[in-house]
């Protein structure tokens, strides 16, 4: 005569091996130092520190190529790193004459930054591949180590494509970026030096929208008083890419 | 002029508006969408097999086991769509040893082992117990080792231990509904409680999971039932499958009413995403959710299964509506997993722009990916149901001691 039915006891022995699994694999599998800083283990950071090193840095090149890293120092690249275009150099500076770095003469490895891709930030210069001189090597015309252009950028698309690509579809389309920005050549030639101006003042916007304003029949007027309240337009309307179903 | 709008359109096909530059791209995929709609199915599965146990509506016992069985051939399959979708399925197992409690995704394993295990499996167990004490003993070969080691060594079958055996499943029943609950309703969470989206974040988002879940499970369940029954060359119970379809109808009544009010409320409140949400309707997701979800989803079937109630129709013709209703729920359900997950993706968290979802073909992502874990679970049915056989089918005219007359497994099959 059992006590417990006999059913329950494989059910018993199973849960018991279930949990102990669990607390075996728990003592064996998670890391000593799981936790100690956060929920990941710790040891983890001393090791990735003990990674054998492929980059030799920024400014180690410069020891034996100044040239180089002079004309670079001035150059619109001054920013980027010889390694990102030549690949990790560790081993070349340890011995120039054996490892010899890259040279990536084609487009793509210029594309990679320069390639068209609305999440690069504003003023960043982009190119469409397709119409930028397709098929020809960069290097012809912009140097690696100092790139230049040719002649300064002929439209404000060039370094802020992706508010110009915007714009093009938008409701103002029509309106030059010069209407509302007043940015100079030096701007183009120049841009973190001399700097183009934004609007301050609702009056730009009032210049084709007020009521009594100088401007093509067709453009929307609202009172520039009253619409909006205490808020400055751009407030609610992007300007370029203004909306009315807001 | 043309060539540079040409352009734009190459650059970002397909959106309109102003989006952010990381919204271009759908992070959760068609993947993620098979997800929540399989669990769906387990979770409405499991509650209408309760329904048998603990409720005791008898009419519907030639399903509770094909329910089961179903449930769990689904559940299997549930998690698969997420292994793929993060990558890396091998360190699964992680999840568990190293719990990480201030995460609801971490914790779905907890849930899922639970249902997997406590729940449905021993459940099953207890129920075939009997049966596969029974064919242990009668049949030979291979097959008689599989079931001998199914018995786990538990070989009693008499009546006390069978009475143990009735008791112990309802009371697993009775924990496992709320089980299913928290299976389906934790999925719903997990989307509800994005705050930063207005289409998700909504607290009646766990329970409206559930009853789509509770309909779909349903319908699979009318589905699947008439077609093994068809294909086993047997008579469709009428009384079942008409009470199936008072459930369907009661369940879909009640996630209508529901999903009704989360829209009106919705419309009510008249948040600043509601412009930029109605626009995504009426253009993005027209197709997906007013014709396949509401019309054909859920009005054709809920007009459907009325008329067969309604109407006198001889049971050829009711039999021909509840197949196309519950066949079309299931492409509404689908419609509706496809709504929450693209949906809540395709409008830019600016309010200002919709863009648009690229479904790739082959790849862990794809659709062809989609294909076979849709199929999976079918094969894995089929393979269940052909190892331990869950037909309840009862004797014609005693329906009234249809518990005592436990199918027994026909050799002729
Ligand atoms: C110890 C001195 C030394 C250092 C430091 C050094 N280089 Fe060089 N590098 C050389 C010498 C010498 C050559 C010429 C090798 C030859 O042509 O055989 C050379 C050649 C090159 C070339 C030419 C490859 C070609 O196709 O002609 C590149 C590119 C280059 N170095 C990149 C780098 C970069 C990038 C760094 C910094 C990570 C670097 N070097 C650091 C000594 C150095
Ligand atoms: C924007 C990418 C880029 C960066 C940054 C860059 N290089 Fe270059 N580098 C090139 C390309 C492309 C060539 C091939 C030029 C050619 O063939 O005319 C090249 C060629 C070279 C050469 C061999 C030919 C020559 O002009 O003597 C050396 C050496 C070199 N680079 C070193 C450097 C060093 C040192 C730095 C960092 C100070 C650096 N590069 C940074 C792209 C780059
Ligand atoms: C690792 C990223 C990177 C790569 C690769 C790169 N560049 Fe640049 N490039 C920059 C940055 C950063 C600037 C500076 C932009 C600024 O001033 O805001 C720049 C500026 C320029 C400019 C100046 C445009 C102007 O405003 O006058 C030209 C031309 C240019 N790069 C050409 C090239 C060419 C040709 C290559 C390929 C050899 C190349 N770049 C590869 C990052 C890169
Ligand atoms: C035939 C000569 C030529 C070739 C080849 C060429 N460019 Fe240019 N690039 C120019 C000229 C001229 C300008 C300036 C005028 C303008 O705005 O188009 C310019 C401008 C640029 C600018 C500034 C943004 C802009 O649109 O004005 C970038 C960045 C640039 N080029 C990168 C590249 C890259 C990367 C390649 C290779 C894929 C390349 N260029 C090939 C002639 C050339
Ligand atoms: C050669 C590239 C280049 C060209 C061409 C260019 N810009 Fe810029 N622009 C920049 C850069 C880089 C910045 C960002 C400066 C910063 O943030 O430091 C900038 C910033 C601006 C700003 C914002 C200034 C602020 O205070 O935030 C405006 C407005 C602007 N540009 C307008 C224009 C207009 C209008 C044109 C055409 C007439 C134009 N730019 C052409 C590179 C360019
Ligand atoms: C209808 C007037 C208008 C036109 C046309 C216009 N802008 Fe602007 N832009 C503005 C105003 C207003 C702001 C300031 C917005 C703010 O401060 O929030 C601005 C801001 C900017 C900025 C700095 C902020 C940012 O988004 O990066 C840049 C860069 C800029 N504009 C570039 C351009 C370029 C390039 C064009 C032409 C393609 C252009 N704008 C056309 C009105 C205009
Ligand atoms: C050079 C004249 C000009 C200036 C300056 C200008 N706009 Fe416009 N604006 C237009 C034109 C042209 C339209 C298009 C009318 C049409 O669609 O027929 C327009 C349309 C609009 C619309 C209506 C869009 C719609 O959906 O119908 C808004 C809003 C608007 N502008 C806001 C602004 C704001 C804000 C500013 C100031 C930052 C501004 N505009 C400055 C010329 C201008
Ligand atoms: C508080 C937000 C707000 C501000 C600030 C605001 N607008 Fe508007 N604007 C709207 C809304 C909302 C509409 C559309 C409904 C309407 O026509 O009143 C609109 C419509 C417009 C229209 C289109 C009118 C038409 O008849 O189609 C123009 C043009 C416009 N605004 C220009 C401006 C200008 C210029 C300013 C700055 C003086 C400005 N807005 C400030 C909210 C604003």
């Amino acid at each position: 005569m059992q006590r417990i039915p006999q059913q329950l006891i494989p059910l018993i022995i199973m849960i018991v091996a279930i949990i102990g699994s669990l607390i075996t694999a728990r003592t064996l599998l998670v890391p000593d130092s799981f936790g100690d800083l956060g929920h990941y283990r710790a040891d983890n950071t001393g090791e990735v520190a003990a990674l054998e090193l492929s980059y030799a840095g920024a400014h180690v090149c410069a020891d034996c190529h100044d040239d180089i890293s002079e004309t670079k120092r001035d150059s619109h690249h001054s920013g980027v790193a010889c390694e990102s275009c030549h690949g990790p150099a560790l081993a070349h500076t340890e011995a120039p004459d054996e490892f010899i770095p890259d040279a990536p003469r084609g487009r793509d490895g210029c594309l990679l930054c320069h390639g068209y891709n609305p999440a690069r930030p504003s003023g960043f210069p982009q190119i469409l591949p397709g119409q930028h001189n397709p098929t020809k090597a960069c290097l012809i015309c912009h140097a690696p180590h100092d790139p230049q252009l040719p002649h300064t950028a002929e439209d404000c698309s060039a370094c802020h494509r992706e508010i110009s690509n915007r714009k093009q579809v938008s409701h103002h389309s029509s309106v030059a970026c010069t209407e509302c920005h007043k940015a100079t050549d030096e701007h183009r030639a120049s841009p973190r030096i001399v700097r183009a101006e934004k609007p301050r003042k609702a009056e730009v916007c009032g210049n084709c929208h007020a009521r009594g304003a100088d401007s093509s029949r067709e453009i929307p007027r609202i009172d520039m008083d009253t619409h909006g309240g205490r808020y400055i337009c751009w407030d609610c309307h992007y300007p370029h890419f203004p909306e009315t179903n807001l | 002029m043309e060539t540079v709008i040409a352009n734009i359109a190459s650059a970002i096909p397909g959106t309109t508006g102003y989006i952010y530059p990381n919204e271009f791209e759908l992070h959760w995929s068609l993947l993620i969408v098979i997800y929540p709609y399989l669990t769906g199915l387990v979770a409405g599965a499991f509650i209408l097999a309760s329904l048998e146990r603990v409720f005791k509506v008898h009419e519907i016992t030639p399903v509770y086991r094909l329910s089961l069985v179903t449930a769990l051939a689904f559940l299997i399959v549930a998690p698969m769509p997420l292994l793929a979708h993060l990558g890396h399925p091998e360190r699964n197992y992680e999840m568990f040893l190293t719990p990480n409690t201030s995460s609801a995704m971490a914790m779905f394993g907890f849930v899922y082992a639970w249902y997997l295990l406590g729940v449905l499996l021993l459940e099953l167990w207890l129920d075939y117990r009997r049966d596969i004490v029974k064919w242990s003993n009668e049949k030979t070969g291979i097959a008689r080792y599989f079931y001998k080691f199914s018995t786990l060594g538990a070989t009693d079958i008499s009546p006390k231990a069978i009475e143990f055996d009735e008791k112990a499943s309802r009371f697993i029943t009775i924990v496992g509904v709320p089980s299913a609950f928290l299976l389906h309703g934790y999925v719903g969470f997990i989307f509800g409680s994005v705050k930063a989206n207005p289409w998700w974040s909504s607290v009646l988002m766990p329970i409206v999971f559930l009853f789509s879940a509770i309909v779909s499970g349903i319908a699979l369940m009318i589905l699947v039932y008439m077609i093994s029954t068809m294909f086993r060359w047997k008579k469709m119970d009428m009384a079942c499958l008409n009470k199936l379809a008072s459930f369907l109808l009661y369940a879909m009544l009640v996630d209508f009413t529901l999903e009704a009010l989360d829209f009106i409320h919705r419309l009510y409140e008249s948040e600043e995403s509601i412009t930029i949400l109605s626009e995504m309707i009426s253009n993005r997701l027209f197709i997906s959710l007013i014709v396949a979800q509401i019309i054909l989803g859920s009005l054709a079937p809920l007009v459907g299964i009325i008329m067969a109630k309604m109407g006198k129709v001889p049971d050829e013709m009711k039999r021909m509506l509840y197949f196309i209703s519950a066949l079309l729920v299931q492409v509404g359900i689908f419609s509706t997993r496809w709504n929450v997950v693209i949906g809540g993706q395709l409008f830019s968290k600016s309010l200002r722009g919709l863009t648009v979802y690229k479904l790739e073909l082959f790849g862990l992502e794809g659709l062809f990916m989609a294909i076979t874990l849709l199929i999976a679970p079918v094969i894995i049915l089929y393979i269940l149901v052909k190892l331990f056989p869950p037909w309840m089918d009862k004797p014609e005219l005693d329906v009234a001691a249809a518990k005592e007359a436990v199918a027994p497994a026909k050799e002729t099959e």
